[in-house]
């Protein structure tokens, strides 16, 4: 009886979507024009989020789905690495470099139709430096701060411990995220924001629903819905773009399968380049490691354009260093160490290991790291060094085993960060790269003139390749195919996030 | 007609044993090699079955593939055999509540699939690799063989020889040696064959999965990975590994059949010729 009561609206509820969908087509058709046309975009992605808040989780897809689309910053990077307004509509520096006042939107609201005022600011920012679980990427990042004042609602002072020039940088990004100080303790299952797209739904594994904010502060977005799906198997993802269930792909995982969207009335191909450099990095706490002899036999062992024609089909840059073209410090170091396989050979006799020299290489399960893990055994069995791959799941096992426990001897890895070369001077990251020279030109360039930045920066790039503290092998591609009628989407990544609130269409 | 199944199985399986033991001592290119001007050629005179995206020789991985699967499926179903075996045969003379417990218990470790087990195993071991995945297939085909031994001891111990071996007061283990051993050999023989198909479905399928053999080491479900990005510029990379995982895997199956059919013609399905 039960069952049979449990059924009917069922059926109701089908009867009905069926009609529903009548109605659509036919409005669709030019019928009644009563109905407005839903505009749903989705976007391919891989690496499912395990769970929604960017201030406690690493996963790179949070930033991705929500920065700048559900969550926003007092302000924003562009596309040339300029400083754009946002939630901030001016801001203002000490001569000293010591304080940053923000003039705030005064039109801004969370998506709640909660006020958006400085305390809210201030409760983000100050979570971040005191809450025990969010990350410690994200606190050194804003560990500047000494303390954040409200003079009054619309105005926002930082006080800093000392002048920091990469500050403003972090705060466009996650780090400076401003969430609803309301919605705090539930940010992993309900991401609450002030941008112009509110969460919806998140389905673990499958896919991530956004809809339009209805009472968005600023310019709204042209589209009523849009959704990430995410996609384990690349073949699948570049399938369900071609029969029209996705709009975008995001990041194009095989290089080799863009041939078939080169039909330009359908598609459009933006090549650019994204932040992560793809690094073999070397475990400096390993004795071996610590012969700069045998970190250059193995930077001449490799030959890098021929890598990244292999593994990427040529897309990508060399770089030679850890800066992406994106940043104002970046010089071309990728003719730091040609391909020189009789150099590298007699480095490692020099070094004592004519006789041979193993080395364990743990990859990650992405698919660029074990393609060019291939490469690299190969290229290093030329010259002598017998490598042993094995593969680690990603992201759990390899945090674990390489991050954490720092159980490798190479890795390879890309790192999608912006402006992640300060990590090498931190020697407790799992590069454990200890080279108090380094580390005092990135203190300067941190907390010197702002007119310096550049050139310190530049240096402190030129010394990691000269000193061959990785294999920095080559920049990722941004490889983005999207449906012939939108624009809008950036071709160079320079933020954590796919910035959905630029994208339009022509036809609506 | 009856042996074709047989012959072409043993045929099937004769090529994969002998690419294995070419392997061993001759490849005509080191398999790992990777020369990037020679990437995605065709089949030719040099390379026989075309090189692949890294320009590696693809018939020195199939040879050497070859051995690997031939390793994933002599060790997984050893393992499942040497575990399976005695305890299904345990079961059988036991029949009371011991007996019905490791029943149980099997049909419980039957529920998981392979797949699964591997990547539960990865996870407690920190990686992926050949070896825990043999572990892991090894593991899944246990109760396979716990249940086709305890079916055939079952059986095997309702006969008059066993009752008189007890009347004439041989122990368990004796009976268990002498009798049940030897009379459910045919039976375990063609699970053995079977299951040995499967394991190297199952290794194929999980290196495709990028959770069974590493990069670098050719295992033939690995050489599906690294072709699938290349779908649709060159196919034909897909198809050697793929040839080769059937025609292993019906080979292995048909002897299974071919086995069963030969050694025991009461199992002889659907014939009514005796």
């Amino acid at each position: 009886m039960d069952f049979r009561i449990g059924r009917r609206p069922l059926i109701g509820a089908a009867l009905a979507g069926s009609l529903a969908s009548l109605v659509g087509c036919s409005s669709k058709d030019g019928g009644s024009g009563s109905q407005a046309q839903v505009h749903d975009l989705v976007v391919g992605a891989t690496a499912a989020p395990d769970a929604l808040d960017p201030s406690t989780n690493t996963a790179a897809a949070i930033s991705q789905a929500l920065l700048y689309n559900v969550y926003e910053t007092l302000l924003k990077v562009d596309g040339k690495g300029a400083y754009q307004p946002l939630l901030a509509k001016s801001w203002t520096e000490s001569p000293d470099g010591l304080s940053y006042t923000f003039t705030l939107e005064p039109n801004a609201r969370f998506a709640s139709g909660a006020a958006l005022d400085a305390s809210a600011v201030k409760t983000s920012l100050d979570r971040i430096g005191q809450d025990p679980t969010t990350l410690a990427t994200l606190k050194s990042q804003l560990a500047a701060i000494d303390r954040v004042e409200t003079p009054d609602p619309g105005t926002l002072v930082l006080r800093l411990k000392h002048p920091d020039n990469f500050l403003l940088y972090f705060l466009a990004q996650t780090a400076g995220i401003v969430y609803e100080p309301s919605a705090l303790s539930t940010l992993n299952q309900k991401p609450a924001g002030s941008g112009p797209f509110v969460f919806s739904a998140w389905s673990q594994g499958e896919s991530l629903s956004l809809v339009r904010n209805a009472s968005y502060w600023g310019t709204p977005t042209k589209f009523d819905k849009a959704t990430f799906k995410y996609y384990a198997d690349p073949n699948a993802e570049n399938a369900a773009l071609s029969s029209g269930d996705l709009d975008i792909i995001s990041n194009v995982q095989a290089p080799q399968a863009l041939g078939q969207f080169k039909d330009t009335s359908r598609f459009t191909i933006l090549d650019g380049t994204t932040m992560s450099e793809v690094v073999m990095g070397f475990n400096h706490s390993r004795p071996v490691f610590g012969d700069i002899r045998v970190r250059r036999a193995i930077n001449y062992a490799i030959n890098r354009p021929e890598l990244l024609q292999t593994v990427a089909d040529g897309h990508g840059r060399l770089i030679g260093s850890m800066v992406p073209p994106t940043d104002p410090w970046y010089e071309d170091l990728s003719n730091t160490y040609s391909f020189d396989p009789d150099k590298a050979r007699s480095l490692l006799a020099e070094a004592g290991h004519s006789s041979g020299l193993t080395l364990a290489l743990r990859v990650p399960t992405l698919p660029y790291a074990t393609a060019a893990a291939t490469f690299v055994t190969s290229a290093l069995k030329d010259v002598g060094i017998t490598v042993t791959v094995d593969q680690l799941d990603f992201p759990a096992r390899w945090i674990d085993e390489v991050m954490t426990k720092g159980n490798y001897d190479m890795t390879i890895i890309g790192h999608a960060e912006g402006r992640d070369i300060v990590k090498w001077a931190d020697p407790q990251y799992y590069w454990h790269y200890d080279n108090p020279a380094f580390q005092k030109l990135i203190q300067q360039a941190q907390t010197g003139p702002a007119d310096e930045v550049n050139g310190i920066m530049k240096k402190a790039a030129e010394m990691l390749a000269t000193d061959a503290a990785a294999d920095f092998l080559y920049l990722l591609a941004n490889l983005v195919v999207i449906r012939a009628d939108l624009s809008g989407v950036a071709e160079n990544l320079t933020s954590d996030s796919f910035d959905l609130t630029t994208i339009s269409s022509k036809d609506f | 007609m009856r042996r074709a199944g047989l012959i072409a199985g043993t045929a099937c399986v004769g090529v994969v044993v002998v690419m294995a033991l070419v392997a061993l001592f001759w490849t005509p290119y080191d398999p790992g090699q990777v020369e990037a001007s020679q990437a995605l050629a065709q089949p030719s005179a040099a390379h026989l079955f075309g090189t692949d995206g890294f320009g590696r020789d693809i018939f020195s991985q199939l040879l050497v593939g070859a051995r690997i699967c031939l390793q994933v499926g002599i060790v997984s179903v050893a393992i499942g055999a040497l575990v399976g075996v005695p305890l299904g045969i345990w079961a059988g003379m036991a029949p009371g509540r011991i007996g019905r417990a490791i029943m149980r218990v099997s049909d419980v470790l039957y529920a998981f699939p392979a797949l699964l087990l591997a990547i539960l195993l990865a996870a407690a071991r920190g990686s992926a690799s050949t070896g825990t995945a043999m572990v892991a297939i090894g593991v899944s085909t246990v109760p396979a063989f716990a249940r086709v031994a305890h079916g055939a001891t079952r059986s095997v111990m309702a006969r008059d020889y066993v009752a008189a071996a007890r009347a004439s007061g041989i122990g368990w283990g004796g009976i268990a040696r002498t009798h049940v051993l030897v009379n459910i050999a045919p039976v375990v023989l063609v699970q053995t064959s079977t299951s040995f198909g499967l394991a190297i479905l199952a290794e194929a399928g999980l290196s495709y999965l990028g959770i069974g053999t590493a990069p670098t080491t050719p295992s033939w479900g690995r050489m599906l990975y690294d072709a699938q990005k290349y779908l649709y510029q060159a196919p034909l990379q897909l198809l050697w590994p793929g040839m080769f995982i059937a025609v292993a895997v019906l080979g292995f199956n048909l002897l299974g059949d071919g086995l069963r059919d030969a050694l025991d013609p009461r199992l002889r399905t659907g014939r009514h010729d005796d």
